[in-house]
């Protein structure tokens, strides 16, 4: 009951968001922040009831949603190690996505209405438990996106929201014929099931639909060369969509190729596990290099978002505990980093309007407080220790040397370029010489810019010096999956 | 309290800089007081550690406190600290020179800007840094390694609306990281054979031959480049110079006396298993003596008194790492020892200088200062004597002891060339001393605006003008044992490889004569202000002079590197993402789809008559076919 009240509140609050009369539809922010507050507050709770000593699924529900012949689709959710911590995450950046979004005052009803289905779409996504749920959840989650991008959006939105959609359609597409291989083979969309499954003789072989599954997840991720959407969705998206977006969104993919591409087919994983450590290691030299060049604030973080997903990417194909654990570290690390410095970076662009890097300059005298938060920030991003980034990598770089040294040692080289290009950015934006056309802008103020930028920047040090709390929730979960995996 | 609560030391001004970070602003003089005052705490823990610690009297082993930060299934990460004679001489040398730049800010920071960040910064670099000496696991290194390298960045950049303060900050940064990387790498393949990150369990590991020799080279090498590029040798010496862009205080404590000898730290502490791999040591005493040699040529011809001492920071630092090839860390200690209090001196002496001439730190407008500051001048003399190596200075102690044990580690060839950058170091610190405080004013509207700096400033010059003076002594094993030192201060580092010190006449002969003869050269040329000489020895050798002028052309490569290499590949990649991948793969195959659409469309006229041809010929057709079928 309490996860689906974690699940379902968020949507609820939109609906009532939705229903306020025209008079009162500044009151729709108050409605938002209420549905994700309580949704966060439950999730926490949640957090700490969770028994990470416990097998399996806790907190589970289940029930027959439609039943036809032998299939059962159900309304099957629960959460593990590796979900909760995601879950938490996802509930946490709702809040901050509402909060930076009070300043909203086009079509506020509509706007956090669609937010809110959203996050419930994205925590859906992460509590299924049922294939054909996931699927729903999975492909919810682009309506709002798509409305998000196309209406509140800046620059070519509409392009970059049909982007966005028909690329994960493309690659639901892929998967959801994989889902059916499965399930038909199997008799069941029961995710547990199928995790324990023998498959016998499946339709297609099962190494390709290995593969198609994960084109679905690598495109979320996304993964070179899927990536391209990605810089577009984010320079083109509200702030609080590209918090959403980077913060929660791309983690939909990592967590699919753990539960469902390693934890179902962990056979076909160990037979291509070079080739996604490659892909892996190859994106965050790749995506690197490009936002070396990026004179766009938002572009640089997304391709910056494409490098270090190439690290979820690397701890994924390790295979190993240690790997796997470090690759779900780094999504909920890079949610809460990248999520800060786009929420900064939308509070700058709200100020000067313009989010080149050129233009910019010196914001560290008429905005300290933002100034201090982005520093601190490039520096989470860049992976500085006693911050939850530098505990990711270094578990991501540990787990995956064990099996793949040489890619291993390629993506650290990828640590120098990331100081390259987060220092280069921040000299060029934050410090400098003071440009005085700004001299007119106010600083970080509003209580709600406040409390967000705080909350974002405790939570990433308190993961950052305090790792074991989320370290022995993933650690255990992520030793079952591993333990199928024979290599 | 005792030394195993040592971790305080680093607890305290790390609590500290978060509170003068947040609220020091609103407090009175904005926290600068509470700054020292929290590293004097520091400094006086320092003593109850040291008493502790040599009352264990149990032959003066490690002292270790360790817990357990976070496992992940099969390893762990552990946060412990180890105090043993290295930490403790480090853990000395740091709360004494930080204590002492604290103060000295108070004077040289007066009405600066975000005053309370820069003690904030101070605070949060003293954590950091002795949080580097006492770590017991090499990962926990590599964290206080990477803060004290931030703490670093920000008080390079902290004049950050000046362009080249902040470039200066990023290139110090990006430089380290490059060798941090390879740290990173050490780290990671000592770990995985041994299985630990303990250091002394790895040290254990190594000498019980539990890694493969190949690997082993390949790993300590790995761990040197982390090591070379904290203490800005070559080939990552180009950050340092530049680094001088920080407050001049900060150049004292973080850019001369601690941080960048966070390097010569790890390989002394690790030196057991450099010392293993065949070639290892030889390659870092070529390392130091290449780098002593160069920066002896190029400080020479630099005419920034800060840059001068910059150059001399990495030749000195050149010189504990060729002590450390030759396979002795106490040497190597010793001389950290020496320099960091002798180079602290120096930098803040440069610091009273420009605070006193309103931020002039050419020579070529300076000349005459110790007639207007007679405090600044004196312990100047004394600090660049202790660096030229002149008896009974500290500095000639621990140079003379490296040489000694550079003969008899590499023999005559090293010797030589040791003895060649020691001439190097004497006469640039006399063409700095002379052209800086002697002669006549070369520029009389900065010479007539010039007075000694208040209390505040000179007191820590006498400070650490007495430890340049007296900090050599301890190598005597009288004087060790006097001071508590069970042994004297040699056997007090390095108790498995007891290194008795005996007066080398021959050496100590010939480091006198080295000292001396740079001093004279230097007089000669620069004596009384006079720059004809040199004028005349630059115009001899235009070419030469011109190579150190430009600091042998590194940073010139290195930014030719940067622009057309890296950024270059970068640009071919971007290209290669926009218009190979997403213009031509993913809007392309999106344009093939709806321009196959727009063909296809025309099939669908709407038209019956169209519909009802298509029809009949289908009818048609399938009637024919079906007939032929049949036969």
């Amino acid at each position: 009951m309490e996860l689906s009240l974690v699940l379902f509140l968020p949507a609820a609050a939109g609906v009532v968001a939705l229903l306020l009369p025209a008079a009162q539809e500044q009151l729709a922010r108050w409605v938002a922040l209420a549905g994700s507050g309580a949704a966060f507050v439950l999730s926490l709770v949640l957090f700490f009831r969770f028994d990470n000593a416990a097998e399996g699924y806790q907190f589970t529900e289940r029930h027959t949603w439609v039943s036809v012949g032998d299939f059962n689709l159900q309304y099957y959710i629960g959460v593990d190690g590796l979900s909760m911590p995601l879950v938490l995450l996802t509930t946490f950046l709702t809040v901050a996505s509402v909060l930076v979004s009070f300043n909203i005052t086009m079509r506020p009803r509509l706007y956090f209405a669609s937010l809110l289905v959203l996050a419930t779409s994205v925590i859906g996504v992460f509590v299924a438990l049922d294939f054909l749920l996931f699927f729903l959840m999975w492909e919810l989650e682009l309506f709002p996106m798509f409305l998000l991008i196309a209406i509140w959006g800046s620059g070519r939105k509409e392009y970059a929201a049909t982007k966005f959609v028909l690329y994960t359609i493309f690659g639901s597409a892929l998967m959801l014929v994989s889902i059916l291989v499965l399930a038909f083979d199997q008799g069941t969309f029961d995710i547990e099931l199928l995790t324990q499954a023998e498959f016998q003789d499946t339709i297609i072989p099962l190494n390709l639909v290995f593969l198609l599954l994960m084109a679905g997840f690598a495109i979320k991720l996304p993964v070179v060369p899927f990536h391209t959407w990605l810089p577009d969705a984010h320079t083109n998206a509200p702030t609080a969509v590209s918090v959403m977006l980077a913060g929660v969104l791309l983690k939909m993919g990592g967590y699919g190729m753990i539960r469902m591409g390693v934890g179902i087919l962990p056979e076909q994983a160990a037979n291509w596990d070079i080739w996604i450590a490659g892909l892996g290691a190859f994106s965050v030299l790749y995506g690197a290099f490009i936002t070396l060049r990026q004179t766009d604030v938002k572009r640089l973080v997304a391709y910056s978002s494409v490098s270090h997903m190439g690290l979820v990417l690397l701890g994924v194909a390790a295979l190993g505990d240690t790997g796997l654990t470090g690759a779900t570290y780094q999504m909920v690390a890079h949610g809460l980093i990248t999520g800060l410095l786009f929420v900064l970076i939308g509070l700058m662009y709200d100020r000067t309007h313009t989010r080149e890097i050129s233009q910019l300059g010196g914001l560290a005298r008429q905005m300290p407080l933002l100034a201090t938060g982005l520093v601190f920030a490039g520096f989470g991003s860049l992976g500085l220790p006693a911050m939850a980034g530098f505990i990711a990598e270094i578990t991501v770089f540990i787990g995956a040397f064990e099996r793949f040294e040489w890619l291993t040692l390629l993506a650290i080289l990828g640590v120098v370029l990331s100081a390259g290009y987060v220092l280069w950015m921040l000299q060029r934006v934050v410090f400098g010489p003071v440009r005085h056309e700004w001299d007119e802008l106010t600083d970080q103020r509003a209580w709600w810019e406040h409390t967000t930028v705080a909350a974002l920047a405790a939570v990433i040090v308190l993961f950052g010096v305090f790792p074991s709390i989320l370290m022995d929730m993933i650690n255990p979960a992520m030793e079952a999956v591993a333990a199928r995996v024979v290599l | 309290m005792g030394a195993e609560q040592a971790w305080l030391l680093a607890a305290i001004p790390g609590g500290m800089f978060f509170v003068i970070a947040m609220i020091g602003r609103w407090l009175p003089r904005q926290a600068d007081w509470l700054g020292i005052l929290t590293i004097a705490t520091t400094f006086a823990l320092f003593f109850v550690v040291l008493v502790d610690f040599l009352g264990t009297g149990d032959g003066l082993g490690p002292i270790t406190n360790s817990m357990s930060w976070t496992e992940i299934g099969g390893f762990q990460l552990d946060m412990g600290i180890f105090v043993d004679p290295i930490t403790i001489v480090m853990l000395g040398v740091i709360t004494a020179v930080a204590l002492m730049v604290n103060i000295f800010s108070v004077g040289y920071m007066k009405g600066e800007p975000r005053y309370f960040w820069y003690f904030a910064l101070l605070q949060g670099f003293a954590a950091s840094m002795i949080l580097l000496v006492m770590a017991d696991n090499l990962l926990l290194v590599y964290v206080a390694w990477e803060l004290v390298g931030v703490c670093s960045f920000l008080l390079i950049g902290f004049y950050w609306e000046r362009r080249s303060a902040i470039e200066a900050a990023k290139k110090a940064f990006i430089t380290t990281r490059v060798g941090d990387v390879g740290l990173l790498i050490g780290i990671i393949l000592l770990w995985r054979e041994a299985g630990t990150f303990n250091i002394s369990e790895i040290i254990a590991f190594a000498q019980d031959g539990g890694y493969g020799s190949t690997y082993l080279f390949v790993a300590s090498f790995a761990v040197f480049l982390g090591a070379i590029g904290k203490s800005a040798q070559v080939p990552f010496h180009v950050w340092l110079p530049d680094a001088m862009e920080g407050p001049t205080p900060v150049s004292a404590l973080i850019h001369a006396a601690t941080m960048v000898v966070a390097g010569v730290y790890l390989v002394a502490r690790l030196l057991p298993v450099f010392e293993i791999p065949e070639g290892m040591m030889l390659i870092i005493t070529i390392v130091g003596l290449v780098t002593a040699l160069m920066t002896g040529v190029i400080a020479i011809a630099q005419t920034d008194i800060k840059k001068v001492l910059a150059y001399s920071t990495v030749g000195q630092l050149g010189f504990m790492f060729i002590a450390l090839g030759a396979g002795y860390p106490d040497v190597a200690m010793l001389h950290l020892m020496t320099h960091a209090f002798f180079k602290a001196l120096l930098f803040l002496g440069s610091g009273s200088v420009i605070l006193a001439t309103h931020h002039n730190q050419e020579m070529d407008k300076l000349g005459g200062m110790w007639r207007k500051m007679p405090i600044t001048g004196t312990t100047f003399l004394i600090g660049s004597l202790a660096l030229a190596g002149l008896p009974p200075l500290a500095g000639f102690w621990s140079k003379d002891e490296i040489w000694v044990v550079t003969e008899g580690a590499w023999g005559a060839w090293a010797t030589i060339l040791f003895g060649v950058a020691a001439v190097l170091t004497a006469f640039y610190t006399t063409r700095l001393f002379i052209r800086t405080f002697m002669g006549n004013p070369q520029d009389e509207h900065v010479y007539e605006h010039t007075h000694e700096t208040g209390p505040v400033m000179w007191a820590p010059l006498v400070f650490l003008g007495v430890l340049a003076v007296v900090s050599g002594f301890v190598i005597f094993n009288e004087v060790g044992t006097a001071l508590g030192f069970p042994g004297g201060f040699t056997e007090f580092i390095f108790l498995d490889e007891p290194h008795v010190y005996s007066i080398h006449w021959d050496f100590a002969a010939a480091s006198l004569a080295a000292a001396v003869i740079g001093i004279f050269v230097g007089a000669w040329m620069y004596w009384g202000g006079r720059l004809d000489r040199a004028t005349a020895f630059a115009n001899w050798q235009p070419g030469l002079f011109d190579v150190a002028r430009n600091k042998f052309y590194w940073d010139d490569l290195y930014q030719a590197g940067v622009d057309r290499g890296l950024l270059g590949f970068s640009y071919v990649v971007s290209w290669f993402d926009r218009y190979a991948v997403n213009d031509t793969g993913v809007d392309g195959s999106a344009q093939t789809t709806g321009y196959a659409g727009f063909i296809l469309k025309h099939i669908q006229t709407g038209k019956v008559p169209n519909y009802a041809m298509g029809i009949a010929i289908g009818v048609i057709v399938l009637t024919i076919a079906g007939m032929a079928a049949r036969g």
